[in-house]
């Protein structure tokens, strides 16, 4: 990795600092808040929930549209990168700091879930394919908001894979094999989960390889 | 090998309303090209290729002997690059701007960087988001100069400035071109800026190009002739007349090569010859050749 991206990654972190540093401490606060019993429970993992999604998309936006709306993108195409170094830079710089949130965030999730005890132990699956199912979708919108230079696509994109939380709330819960054991003391990692597990980490990997494939070579980039 | 700065052959590049063609310039070390046109000429995308930043459909592009866009990272570190549109990171200070330039560019000047805060009334620790219109042009213009590179390219970077602020900058960009081997190529509209700084001008209109010359050559050989007929007198047919205006006796004939040979032909009507600015020459150039097109 050359020094430019670098450099890049490093002012993706600089620049979202903020917004890192308050998507993680809100994603605490959150779980703070589901540990005050069933109500705060409620309302903490609803917090947690849009914490998550919608740091994504303020990265994202701001990231990636908003450069190219508010012309610094020509700021930093004019520094000694080419395309595909810009992109592989963005994809990282961007995802790094949204692993950042994320990662602080669901291991507090895991932290409840293991040391309350009135939070069954059983959730724990449940909760490690919706935080991955975050992380998944997270690179979607990053994918598609670098695929398309289309603010309207873009918000396109960003409306289905907000949907996609609730579709996926809706149909993943309610497999057998999952909510069988959710109100268990143990969690259980059974096939139900690895499949889930398997397909999700499937297209985490299709959305964050796709950018260095294809918008990597887009010879146009403004 | 010294290469010329800037080579561009036979460049087309197509958009939805709006084609640039068959565009062939090049720059040589040193020199200074004033790139003139109207808004919408195509300026701005003729730099655009030039940073590699998009690609030509066809034809052939070498910046610093580097093939564009292919090789971009290679010329980009020798490049500067200012644009009147273009916009510093917002949540960053100007400080933190220079920080992370001179930790990509090794051959950051400090120095100079520090005189330029200082010319410019630039605050570091301002952010960019509160910067003006003229101090963000200020700022990207000592992002670009302190790095020393041998390749000045500006798009409109006067646009918006004061008269104050214009100096300075022009000032400054008189400055770099102290050093023999490093050339700017400025694009503009502002044809006082140019005519000030540039050896070699480039008119651009439409997307094409529609002249390209030294500055002195066009100076000299543009020239607006003006003519009283008496009654029942006509014109002889004249050469290398590009533009004629007439109020009755009086005739306004604007050539593009002005000779001795022109004015005789004319002979004892001739009330007067003009010489015209750059500006005059721009207008009547790209007036002339939409006729010729038919446009």
């Amino acid at each position: 990795m050359n020094i430019v991206i670098r450099k890049l990654i490093a002012k993706e972190l600089y620049v979202y600092r903020w917004l890192i540093a308050g998507g993680a401490f809100a994603g605490v606060a959150s779980i703070l808040i589901a540990s005050l019993g069933k109500g705060g429970f409620n309302i903490g993992a609803l917090t947690w929930l849009t914490t998550i999604i919608a740091t994504g998309v303020v990265l994202a936006l701001y990231g990636i549209m908003n450069e190219r709306k508010e012309q610094s993108l020509q700021f930093v195409l004019s520094l000694p990168l080419s395309i595909s170094e810009y992109v592989r830079a963005k994809m990282l710089g961007l995802f790094a700091g949204f692993l950042i949130i994320w990662s602080i965030s669901c291991a507090a999730a895991l932290v409840l879930v293991f040391f309350k005890a009135s939070v069954p132990d059983g959730l724990a699956p449940y909760v490690t394919l919706l935080s991955v199912f975050m992380l998944a979708n997270f690179a979607v919108v990053l994918c598609g908001a670098l695929h398309t230079q289309s603010e309207a696509m873009t918000s396109a994109v960003i409306v289905v894979t907000n949907m996609g939380v609730s579709i996926f709330m809706f149909t993943v819960g309610p497999l057998p094999g999952l909510q069988k054991h959710m109100w268990s003391p143990a969690p259980v990692w059974n096939d139900t989960f690895w499949t889930v597990l398997g397909c999700e980490l499937a297209v985490l990997v299709i959305a964050f390889t796709l950018p260095f494939i294809f918008a990597a070579r887009r010879r146009d980039f403004l | 090998m010294d290469h010329k700065h800037i080579e561009m052959r036979s460049v087309r590049k197509s958009y939805r309303f709006f084609t640039l063609d068959d565009l062939s310039m090049s720059l040589e070390p040193g020199e200074v090209m004033g790139f003139v046109g109207p808004n919408g000429a195509g300026k701005s995308t003729t730099l655009r290729l030039a940073m590699g930043m998009i690609a030509p459909d066809a034809g052939e592009i070498h910046v610093l002997g580097h093939a564009m866009p292919d090789a971009q990272a290679a010329a980009k570190r020798d490049i500067g690059y200012v644009s009147a549109e273009m916009r510093l990171l917002p949540n960053a200070t100007l400080g933190w701007h220079m920080e992370f330039v001179k930790s990509i560019y090794p051959e950051w000047d400090g120095g100079y960087a520090a005189a330029l805060v200082k010319r410019f009334n630039l605050r570091p620790e301002q952010n960019a988001r509160s910067l003006s219109v003229g101090e963000h042009v200020k700022a990207t213009l000592l992002l670009a100069l302190a790095r020393r590179p041998r390749l000045l390219i500006l798009d409109e970077p006067t646009n918006g400035l004061d008269p104050v602020a214009r100096h300075e900058v022009i000032s400054e960009f008189m400055d770099v071109l102290r050093d023999d081997n490093r050339s700017i190529l400025y694009s503009s509209h502002n044809t006082v800026d140019v005519e000030r700084i540039s050896d070699r001008i480039t008119f651009i209109d439409r997307g094409r190009v529609v002249e390209s010359s030294n500055k002195e050559d066009f100076l000299d050989r543009w020239r607006r002739i003006h003519v009283q007929l008496p009654a029942g007198v006509s014109l002889p047919d004249l050469p290398n007349i590009v533009g004629r205006v007439e109020d009755g006796q009086f005739i306004t004939l604007t050539t593009n090569q002005y000779s001795e040979g022109l004015r005789a032909l004319i002979g004892s009507h001739v009330r007067d010859v003009q010489r015209m600015n750059l500006e005059e020459i721009f207008v009547a150039n790209v007036m002339f050749h939409r006729e010729a097109r038919g446009a």
